[in-house]
This record gives C-alpha cells, sequence and structure tokens, in this order.
C-alpha cells in the first residue's frame, strides 16, 4: 500500500545517499577494515529506522491533514500495549547487537600480535615526534611504518592534551600528559597520509600536522638505518 | 490554636502599601532598580578589590596589585552580588534577617503593567518567563552571529579574518552561550510561564528565588561577553575547557570558569523551585498521572540539574583554583590527574544533553497531541521513558572519553548504557508517530517545528548510535561528524522545540496570534538551511577535517564553501522569526483564551492569564489529553474569562 511505497522511496533515496558517496576515506589499516563493517551494520539498521519513521510521519500528513479550521477530533485510541512492548524490544535488540559486534571489534582491534613495532608518539605544541624504542631510540618528525606489520603507538604528551589521528588508519588516541596511551594499527597499504591533531590544543591546533609514510619492509629497515645513522 | 500564614500575619500588621516615606529622586538612587544595581556593583566592584588589595599587602606578597585576582574576587565575586542587592533581589530576605519589618507581600512585585516591570525584580512566574526568554534569544542570536562570523573564516582554508587565537575564543564562546545562555535557560522560560499553568497554580512555590534565578543568567552572559575585553582575548579552549589547556590561557579563562557558576547556580535554584513547585502545588486531583508530559518533562529534567550541575561548579573551580592558587589538580607534575577533569566535567555535561533534551520532549508532545486532536500515544510509558532517561543519563558519561585514554575496561559498560538509551527514546519518537496515526493533523507552526524536529533528531540519535559504538568513535570522535551530531541533537532537536513552543505558547504569553504565513516561511527556510549547513558536517568529518580547526584540508574547500553559505541562509532565517515575533506582539489579532482548543489547564484561563492564573481553583478529574473522547475534560472550573487584557 501507499506506507509502503512512501517508505521504500525513502530508503531508496537514503541509501543511494549512503553508497554513492564515499563516505569514509579508504581504509589503510586492518583495524579500520574491521570498523568499517561496524560502521556498514550501523548503517543498515539507521537506514532502517529513519526510513520507518520518515514514512510515518509523511503518509499521516499527506493521508490525515485537515484544513486549520476543522474542529474534529480524532479518534481517542490512548495506546497499544503490544505496540508498545514491540518498539521497546525491537530497538533493544538491535543495540544490543551492535553493541555485541563493536566489542568483539573493539577486543580484535586491541590484541597486540607477537612482535609489534613500537613506535612512541610525542605530542607537543604544535609538532609531533615519533620514536623508535626497538631501533636505538631513533627519533623522526616524520611517522615511517612497514606495511603488514602490527605498530603498537605508545602516546606522550609534553604540555596539553593531544590526539593522534590518521584519518585512513581510522585509529585515533589522545596523547594525556602524565599518563601513556597506546593503540594499535597495522597498515595494509603503502602510501602517504596526513597524522593529524584531534584534540584542540591551542594557537597552533589546526596546523599541527605531520606526514605519515606507509613503506615496504625493506625500505623501513633502510629508512631507520640512516635514522640511526 | 491556630497558626496563621507568616505572609497574613504581616498584612494584618502592615498597611497594604507600604512605601518608604521618601522622594523621587531618593526612590531612583536607593529604591530597589537597575540604577541602585549599577552603583552597589560598582561598589561592591571596589570593596573586593581593597579586600584583595588589603589581603595580599598584608600578607606581603608581591605584587599587591595583581589583576588576574583581582578580576575573580571583585569582577565576578563581589560585584555581581552587588548588583543583585542593588536590583532588590535579596531586599526581601535582608529585612527578614536583621529583624527590620518586612515589606508585606502586597503582589506590587506581581505582574506587568509596563515594559518598565520586566526590567526590574518581578515575582510572577509569567513575567520571569518572559523575561528569560527575550533574555535568551538575545543571546541566541550573539551566538548565532558569532556562528557566522567563524563560517566566514571556515568558507575558504588558510587564515582569512580572525587570527587563530579569537577563532578559538569564538567557538568556544558561541557553544558557551548556546548552551548556558540560550537552550537550558530557554527551556527554564518556557517551563516558567506554562508549569505553574498547567499544575493549576497561582505561581512557583518560592517567587523570591524565582527572580533571583533570573537575575543570575544576565550577569553569567554579560561574563562570557565581557571576556572579550579581556587581555589576551575570551576563553579560548572549547566550551569543554579540558585541563590542561584551559590553565595555562589567559584572562579570559577565569570569566568562563565564574560565568559557568552563575548560570549553573540559576539552573540549579531554578530546577529546585520547579520540583516543590511540582511535588507541592498540583491543584485538587492533578495526580502524577495527570500531568501534562511537559510538566514530566520539567520534573525529570529539573532533577537531572540539581544532581548533575555541581559536578561542572566542581570542574571549573578547580581549574580556576589551579590558574590563580596554584593547586594541582589537573597538573601531572604536581600529582594532578588529567582525565579527573573530564570524568568531572562530563558526569555534568552528558546530563545536560538530557536537561537540553527533555523539556523538548515535553513540548513537542504538548504540540502533536493538540495538533493531531488525539490522545498521546502510550501517555504512561511516555512519562516513564523520561525517568528512564534520567537514570541512564548518569552512567554514561565516559562515551565522551572513549578516545581520552581512561581505562580500557570502562568503554564496553558505558557503551551498552549508551546504546540502551535508544531504548526510551525510540520509545518517545515511535509514540510520537503512533499520535499521528490517524489523526486529524493541523499543520501549523508549531506542529512544523514538532514534526521537524522528530525527523531531525532521529538523524541526530542515529548518528549518535553510530559514535555510541567505541570502534566507530574511535574513528569519528573530534571530528566534523561530532560537530554534525551535536548540531542535529540541538538545533533540529533542542532548537526546533523552543520554536515550536515559543509559537505554541505565543498567544497565551502575548494575548495575540503570531502570522502563521510567516511562521511557514520560517520553518521552511530554517529547515532547509539547517540540512544544508551541517548534513554535509557528517561527511567532512568521516573524510578526515578534524573539529576546531581555523584550516583544513584543501580537499574540504567545495562543502565548506557550501556550509558557510547555508549557515548564513540559517542566520537570515532568524529574521523572519524575530520580525513575527515583534510585529505579532505589538499589533496581532487578539487571541482567543484556547485558540488551539487544547484541554490542559492553562488554556483554560484567559490570554494573556489573570496575574494570580486562576480566578477559582480547577478540579481536575482526567488526564490532559483526553481529544476525541465525548464529553471528556481535564478539569472543572468555570467557563474561561475571554481575553481580557492586563491594564497597560
Amino acid at each position: 500500500m501507499q506506507l509502503v511505497a512512501i517508505g521504500v522511496a525513502i530508503a531508496v533515496g537514503v541509501t543511494l545517499v549512503a553508497v554513492r558517496f564515499q563516505w569514509l576515506p579508504t581504509s589503510a589499516s586492518v583495524e579500520f577494515d574491521r570498523i568499517q563493517d561496524v560502521y556498514w551494520l550501523a548503517t543498515v539498521i539507521s537506514i532502517g529506522i529513519f526510513s520507518l519513521v520518515a514514512a510515518v510521519i509523511v503518509y499521516s500528513v499527506w493521508k490525515w491533514r485537515v484544513p486549520l479550521d476543522d474542529d474534529r477530533d480524532g479518534p481517542p485510541i490512548h495506546g497499544h500495549t503490544g505496540l508498545e512492548i514491540l518498539w521497546t524490544a525491537v530497538p533493544a535488540t538491535l543495540v544490543i547487537i551492535i553493541g555485541v559486534v563493536s566489542a568483539i571489534v573493539l577486543a580484535r582491534n586491541g590484541e597486540a600480535g607477537t612482535r609489534p613495532l613500537q613506535v612512541e608518539a610525542i605530542g607537543q605544541q604544535f609538532a609531533w615526534r615519533f620514536a623508535y624504542p626497538d631501533y636505538g631510540g631513533a627519533t623522526s618528525g616524520e611517522l615511517v611504518l612497514p606495511v603488514g606489520r602490527e605498530a603498537e603507538f605508545t602516546m606522550k604528551a609534553v604540555d596539553v592534551i593531544h590526539s593522534f589521528w590518521v584519518p585512513q588508519f581510522g585509529q585515533k588516541m589522545d596523547a594525556v600528559p602524565g599518563i601513556e596511551t597506546t593503540i594499535l594499527v597495522t597498515p595494509t597499504r603503502t602510501g602517504e597520509f596526513a597524522v593529524v591533531c584531534a584534540e584542540l590544543c591551542g594557537l597552533g591546533h589546526a596546523t599541527m600536522r605531520a606526514r605519515a609514510r606507509v613503506v615496504t619492509e625493506p625500505e623501513f629497515e633502510k629508512w631507520i638505518a640512516e635514522k640511526r645513522g | 490554636m491556630t497558626t496563621t500564614h507568616p505572609d497574613q500575619r504581616e498584612t494584618m500588621e502592615y498597611p497594604a502599601h507600604y512605601e518608604p516615606p521618601r522622594g523621587q529622586a531618593w526612590r531612583l538612587f536607593f529604591g530597589p532598580g537597575l540604577v541602585r544595581g549599577l552603583w552597589m556593583g560598582l561598589l561592591f566592584f571596589c570593596l573586593g578589590m581593597l579586600l584583595v588589595v588589603a589581603l595580599r599587602t598584608w600578607w606581603g606578597w608581591d605584587p599587591a596589585w595583581l589583576w588576574p585576582v583581582i578580576w575573580p574576587i571583585a569582577g565576578m565575586v563581589t560585584a555581581p552580588v552587588g548588583f543583585l542587592a542593588g536590583i532588590g533581589a535579596f531586599d526581601y530576605w535582608l529585612y527578614y534577617i536583621s529583624g527590620r519589618p518586612t515589606r508585606p507581600e502586597d503582589h506590587s512585585g506581581h505582574g506587568a503593567y509596563s515594559w518598565r516591570d520586566y526590567f526590574r525584580v518581578n515575582t510572577d512566574h509569567k513575567v520571569i518567563g518572559i523575561q528569560y526568554l527575550v533574555t535568551t534569544f538575545f543571546f541566541f542570536t550573539v551566538g548565532g552571529l558569532m556562528a557566522m562570523l567563524f563560517r566566514a573564516e571556515l568558507a575558504q582554508p588558510g587564515l582569512q579574518f580572525v587570527d587563530s587565537q579569537a577563532f578559538n575564543g569564538l567557538v568556544s564562546a558561541h557553544a558557551t552561550l548556546m548552551i548556558f545562555l540560550f537552550i537550558i535557560p530557554a527551556f527554564a522560560g518556557i517551563a516558567n510561564f506554562v508549569v505553574p499553568l498547567m499544575l493549576g497554580a497561582p505561581d512557583m512555590a518560592f517567587p523570591r528565588l524565582n527572580a533571583l534565578s533570573y537575575w543570575l543568567l544576565p550577569i553569567a552572559g554579560f561574563m562570557f561577553l565581557a571576556s572579550f575585553l579581556a587581555p589576551g582575548g575570551s576563553f579560548a579552549a572549547g566550551w569543554t575547557g579540558y585541563a590542561p589547556l584551559a590553565e595555562g590561557q589567559p584572562l579570559g579563562q577565569t570569566f568562563f570558569n565564574m560565568g559557568v557558576q552563575w548560570a549553573g547556580a540559576s539552573s540549579v535554584m531554578t530546577a529546585l523551585n520547579f520540583l516543590v513547585t511540582i511535588i507541592t502545588m498540583r491543584a485538587p486531583g492533578m495526580t502524577f498521572w495527570r500531568m501534562p508530559l511537559l510538566v514530566w518533562a520539567n520534573f525529570t529534567t529539573s532533577l537531572l540539574v540539581v544532581i548533575a550541575t555541581p559536578f561542572i561548579a566542581g570542574s571549573q573551580f578547580f581549574v580556576m583554583f589551579d590558574r590563580i592558587l596554584h593547586t594541582d589538580f589537573f597538573i601531572p607534575d604536581g600529582g594532578g590527574y588529567v582525565l579527573g577533569y573530564q570524568h568531572i566535567f562530563w558526569f555534568y555535561s552528558h546530563p545536560a544533553v538530557y536537561i537540553m533534551m527533555l523539556p523538548g520532549f515535553g513540548i513537542v508532545s504538548e504540540v502533536i497531541s493538540a495538533f493531531a486532536r488525539k490522545p498521546i500515544f502510550g501517555y504512561r510509558l511516555m512519562a516513564l521513558s523520561l525517568v528512564g532517561i534520567l537514570v541512564l543519563g548518569f552512567s554514561v558519561w565516559a562515551h565522551h572519553m572513549f578516545v581520552a585514554g581512561m581505562a580500557d575496561w570502562l568503554r564496553v559498560p558505558m557503551m551498552i548504557t549508551t546504546l540502551l538509551i535508544a531504548v526510551p527514546t525510540g520509545i518517545k519518537v515511535f509514540s510520537w508517530t503512533a499520535t499521528l496515526w490517524r489523526g486529524r493533523i493541523h499543520l501549523t507552526t508549531p506542529m512544523l517545528f514538532a514534526l521537524g524536529f522528530v525527523t531531525m533528531f532521529v538523524i541526530g540519535g542515529l548518528s549518535g548510535i553510530y559514535l555510541g559504538s567505541v570502534p566507530i568513535d574511535i574513528a569519528a570522535s573530534d571530528t566534523y561528524f561530532i560537530v554534525a551530531h551535536i548540531h542535529y541533537v540541538l538545533f533540529g532537536g533542542s532548537v526546533f522545540t523552543i520554536f515550536a513552543g515559543i509559537y505554541f505558547w505565543f498567544p497565551k504569553m502575548t494575548g495575540r496570534m503570531y502570522d502563521e504565513r510567516l511562521g511557514r516561511w520560517h520553518f521552511w527556510l530554517t529547515f532547509v538551511s539547517f540540512n544544508v549547513t551541517f548534513f554535509p558536517m557528517h561527511y567532512v568529518g568521516l573524510r578526515g577535517m578534524p573539529r576546531r580547526v581555523f584550516d583544513y584540508d584543501a580537499a574540504f574547500g567545495d562543502l565548506n564553501l557550501i556550509i558557510s553559505i547555508a549557515s548564513f541562509a540559517l542566520g537570515a532565517s532568524f529574521i523572519v522569526f524575530l520580525y513575527n515575533m515583534v510585529t505579532s506582539w505589538a499589533r496581532g489579532p487578539v487571541a482567543e483564551s484556547n485558540p488551539w482548543h487544547a484541554h490542559s489547564l492553562e488554556w483554560q484561563v484567559s490570554s494573556p492569564p489573570p496575574v494570580f492564573n486562576f480566578d477559582e481553583i480547577p478540579q481536575v478529574v482526567a488526564g490532559p489529553y483526553e481529544y476525541g473522547v465525548p464529553g471528556a475534560r481535564h478539569a472543572v472550573m468555570s467557563p474561561a474569562k475571554e481575553a481580557q487584557e492586563v491594564p497597560a
């Protein structure tokens, strides 16, 4: 019937918006691949719920709109226990599903492999510095990572809170003065990316960027050897 | 022995119209009012300054004359107290505690007979409601202009109009004004006007406290604005004011620390007043299960305010102590704990999201039921879902900290509680749509805003599901996706409901009708420009644009230009609203007492209502939404007197 037609039309429209535009950056890490799965799960559920609500509103207004001077009342429907139980239980189930999937992805994104590359990311107004403790503490203003090898970042902040973020890695973690925080990134493709500070850190926050380069393992070894020089 | 009510006793002992036997000029300077407020504010500023300088000299601290200490004490504590004493907010209590004859309650502080009555301490909840609304819309305009200023800056990558400190200051002040001086108090203003009427009460439980809570508000707003004049500019650490960034900021940050105290005190006093009013001043027969949902909404909101607000007060005091007393609450080198700030701050500021949302839920329930001509669907579950949000709302604060480096084990429990809030919220959305079903829908301006709210709020709620999921939040946190989400919740959500409420009760508040055609224009212009402004922000955020930046990757240039242009259109749409309000208030057609044929009590009295609301006490006999039930009434009382103008 008409309600279903309106609902389907809205769902198709919203779905086109969701898939025609590339909403997420092309993933460059194993972790972001998993996050994108959760993202699409949430998107499917969201499209369903939005289409349902929007369709009922559009249909109701279209079907039951009356002129402003109409002074009759609608039918005195006070509620419906079955429906109310239904729309308590169904959303609860859906969010629990999202919650469980999210918790699994979170746990897997937090499992360090056997031999992760240790990287320290040090935030200071308004620049990033990266140190490689496995390689004699070599430091660099540029982040270089070997492709396919898990990197375990330890964040440190010198002055105020900063936040380490590479949009294509999908991982983000604040660097907090006084404590050390960690996050894992396993790059899946070579290329150049931007390290962005995501936490307001003062006057130069917008310009607090660094270059991240993902290279092959031999290239990395060569680069790090030069750094240790 | 019979006990007499204190007020009655005083009325018997003192003449009804007690005025100090002095002349006009004496009264102007020494009688309660803005003039006395001004000079007493200045006087108390000097006293505060002297106190600081004297103590520092006595202690031998150098320099004795230290402005970063004088400002918070003299400018932000003693001067406002002097101002409040000057306008007469404390007069009754001071007379009482000093044993002098208190001025008997002759109701001279009640009602507004000329525009001047809006500029003095007035104890009439209807006058205070309008004082709140006019004040908050003033700050809404200022906050909106700030937004347009930094949208102009953001139209192109790079730095064009303002410097980096000014940009951060504008962003911070925009958010602060919109939250503390617009959304929270605008809802308090609507509730101030409507709740006592809905309950069948003559006024709020504590009218003098009510007046005081209003007058704290302009003080807070003045402080936030005055920060722009401070050396080093306005507070620029975001409205979240995270330590340790906030601790090293120039003087402007102190204005934020203290402004929040005044705004927060105002909220807490109003909330206490609402709680006592709702619990003790319901008309005969008005059981909790017969209260309109707007009253339920303000009841739960007030509980949130009373329980949560002290936490933000604490967080700002700690930061200020770190700044001027050199304590080490949030300074790691001194043993402080940086994340402690965020935990305390969000323990208020997450419930604050519901403080800014639940009253809107109440308004929308009234509007949708009245204009669908149907009882609200599932009334009891609607009320209980408010309570559910109230309780759950306190267990989710750390979802703002998924990437903050807090304890890992805290993330999954906070994610589950966060996602579960979708359940009571979903109940409300589905019940509103079910109320529409088979209704007789009148598409008036308030109804348009209510329906616009439901759709926009669903988008905001769904993006909240994304952010509630920890892995997605890790990717999307601190980006423009957050900016999009909060504006769908707070603009598409709260602000739309404020507009719905203003239009809905405009005839009751002013006794005149607004212009329906202009109202529709306002809605559609706002609805379209709002979506063009904020929807693309989801995209730029996910693609890699962080929030709170004046400069960004050139790839986002085109979209940001579109967003900026749409934001100017959004600002322009507000002019339609202002024009409609001003002209309709001045010379709109006279409103009937019940233009919407609604059942709740405020519509059973004249528009505007009599000074003491009800000429006879209503007897409540049924629920407030019995549309379509033959012969159903919410309350029994003599027929409303047709719109009698309050004598000018």
